[in-house]
């Protein structure tokens, strides 16, 4: 039996900053490959460093009565989201931040993407970025209740808000076997706070770039970095969630938690190329008469075998 | 010197560029492209995202102030070229590989910019967003927005006025810029399509590799950037006369266009155009359906032309290519500004962006309504 894990001190935070940022230069690192690839050009891997350089070396911008200060915590926003994310991720026996709670702590921090998004995009007084910001407000509204029942439904099986507890009640079978609803709902929300593949409609190519039409050097990095890592913080969270925690053979617990999540996360990465974008006001229908029913039943149906079990 | 040479040229490497493509000159627009991802340089979205600014063709003096105004949006190092026929992209891309590297250079251009030292873009979209007015009782802000010239995957030249309800377009009015520059077509003045060279008509290859241009830029406006790039991929085929790599390719797009759910769920019911409202529009009769209808029009309008002049005559069945002037031996259609701004009005920026993008534009007629 796995034991529940146990809070660590904060001075490994910085650890957890550093795998945190580990998984994200390596979706970056697989996004180049597979955008090289895509254009037939071979340093591919290379690409995502190269980006680094660029906007490293390009000066920063701003735009006539640009709402500087909103604009920049909207910019650095997503990467400090993500970073409060895995706090409450277990890895293995450890845990930085042991938090009774912390099944809504996460559900917490992914709602400010909504004012991080919306404020980077509005602060720089341009219709494009602004548009962008309605984009992603109008994604929001779709995506964010059926994310919040998906995440209950784990919750409610542990009968436990905790999240090393969820990890631990899935000895056994996984939750993502028995609640697959769920799971993909949760998918889609991580894909949808990152602004990623389906959900990119709020950088689209058709308003300019949308949200990061006026970012330039380093603002624009950070939040291209806080994107890359808000997935990689998702696919860290979905391992106590739904997959089983650190459970596995042979390799220690610490070890299955990275494996899983990187392996859900090439998928992530993967699949933004692979389809087309979820127009804000399509994706609306889906969520509200599709996605939000689905994952309701989904959360009934675990109560139900919940009471009888 | 020696980490920020190399960081210098690990950035050049990867270097950002903006095309601007004067009307009529689509094909140094397409060899830009072409050349500048085989360096593995990157097309960028917006000024902000740029280090170089190319401009295919010369510009008029209306496009040229567009162009100056962006070049100050550019937040450097950045580069500028002007590339006036496809044969001189190679040296113009050299020419701004070396500029930005340049880092003595690129400094002195940063400190001559205005500012102390962070710089502020002039003109921005600020001087764009006034006012405010009620609609259906609400209070809503209207902003007045110019979509285009220079936006990615947009109609060279088109110049839309519209009026924003957040991001619905209530009003629009078209425009083109630099009226007048334009070449000819069939006697009437137009903007657009090739008038770089002679005033010759293009040939089939030319033709179905615009198709699949504009099959390109519907689908990365879609959100679509693999089925894009290998649209762009079957252009760049059909343009170096490799025409049997082209149709096979081609045959694969179609299908896996018609086989992806989520992009006719998408495009399904998005910009519906009766055959009577394009009669009364102007535009071409085989412009009926919805963007869905009109993209998998265009890929057959694509493959007839690749199949060589002989094979629209044999091939060109009446279901297929109904009845559209854009047979070889039709040449270029003409779309007046006046339907697109006609067509886009009551959706939003997207949809009217997928709506634009799925008329198959080649050239555009002159406004004569004002």
């Amino acid at each position: 039996m796995a034991e529940v894990p146990a809070a660590v001190s904060g001075g490994w935070a910085p650890v957890a900053a550093g795998l945190l940022g580990t998984l994200a230069v390596a979706a970056a690192l697989l996004d180049g490959a597979l955008a090289g690839r895509a254009a037939g050009v071979r340093s591919g891997m290379g690409r995502s460093a190269g980006e680094v350089a660029r906007l490293l070396r390009q000066r920063r911008r701003t735009t006539v009565a640009a709402d500087r200060l909103l604009w920049r915590i909207g910019g650095a926003g997503l990467l400090v989201m993500a970073l409060m994310i895995v706090t409450v991720v277990p890895l293995g026996r450890w845990t930085l931040f042991d938090l009774d709670v912390g099944v809504v702590w996460v559900n917490a921090l992914d709602v400010l993407a909504w004012a991080f998004v919306w404020l980077t995009g509005w602060g720089a007084n341009s219709a494009y970025a602004l548009v962008g910001g309605y984009r992603f407000l109008a994604h929001g509204l779709a995506y964010e209740l059926p994310l919040m029942f998906a995440l209950v439904a784990p919750a409610v099986a542990a009968s436990s808000l905790r999240v090393g507890e969820v990890a631990a009640a899935q000895q056994g079978l996984w939750f993502v076997v028995w609640m697959p609803v769920a799971f993909v709902v949760y998918c889609l929300g991580v894909v949808a706070i990152a602004v990623w593949g389906p959900f990119s409609p709020a950088l689209g190519r058709d308003v300019a770039g949308g949200v990061t039409a006026e970012l330039s050097g380093v603002d624009r990095l950070l939040f291209l970095a806080g994107r890359y890592a808000l997935l990689a913080a998702g696919a860290a969270f979905a391992v106590p969630m739904f997959l089983g925690g650190g459970a596995g053979p042979l390799l220690p617990a610490w070890a299955w938690v990275l494996v899983k999540a990187t392996v859900l996360l090439a998928g992530l990465v993967w699949l933004r190329r692979r389809v087309p974008a979820l127009r804000p006001d399509v994706f609306m229908e889906v969520g509200w008469l599709v996605l939000l029913p689905a994952v309701l039943l989904q959360d009934l149906l675990v109560a139900v075998v919940v009471i009888g079990g | 010197m020696g980490v920020s040479g190399a960081l210098a040229r690990l950035a050049t490497r990867h270097a950002h560029l903006l095309v601007i493509e004067v009307p009529g000159h689509w094909l140094t627009r397409v060899a830009v492209e072409r050349q500048a991802g085989v360096r593995g340089w990157r097309l960028a979205v917006s000024p902000a995202d740029a280090d170089i600014l190319a401009v295919c063709g010369s510009p008029g003096p209306e496009l040229a102030l567009v162009v100056a105004n962006l070049w100050e949006q550019l937040p450097g190092p950045r580069a500028r070229i002007d590339v006036a026929a496809p044969e001189l992209v190679a040296a113009a891309l050299d020419q701004a590989e070396a500029t930005l590297r340049d880092t003595p250079r690129q400094r002195r251009d940063s400190a001559g910019r205005d500012g102390p030292g962070r710089d502020e873009a002039p003109g921005g979209d600020a001087a764009l967003a006034h006012g405010s007015e009620d609609r259906d009782g609400l209070e809503m802000d209207v902003l007045h927005v110019r979509l285009g010239p220079v936006l990615p995957d947009w109609p060279a030249g088109l110049v839309l006025r519209t009026h924003l309800h957040g991001d619905l377009i209530v009003e629009a009015q078209a425009g083109v810029v630099d009226v007048g520059q334009g070449g000819l077509a069939g006697g009437a003045p137009v903007v657009g399509g090739d008038t770089s060279g002679e005033a010759r008509r293009p040939d089939a290859g030319e033709l179905a590799a615009q198709r699949c241009d504009n099959v390109a830029r519907l689908l990365a406006l879609a959100g679509w950037s693999d089925a894009a790039g290998l649209a762009r991929a079957i252009r760049d085929h059909l343009l170096i006369g490799e025409r049997s790599a082209a149709t096979t390719e081609l045959a694969r797009l179609r299908r896996r266009v018609r086989r992806s759910w989520l992009l006719r769920w998408s495009l399904r019911r998005v910009g519906l155009l009766p055959s009577d409202e394009l009669a009364r529009l102007g535009l071409a009769p085989n412009l009926t359906g919805d963007v869905w209808d009109r993209l998998n029009g265009m890929l057959d309008r694509a493959t007839i032309a690749a199949g060589g002049p002989a094979g629209v005559a044999a091939r060109g069945p009446a279901g297929v290519a109904a009845g559209g002037p854009t047979g070889v031996a039709a040449g270029v259609p003409v779309t007046p500004p006046a339907a697109v701004a006609s067509v886009v009005s009551g959706w939003d920026v997207a949809t009217a962006r997928l709506i634009v993008a799925s008329l198959d534009i080649a050239a555009l007629g002159v406004v004569t309504d004002g």
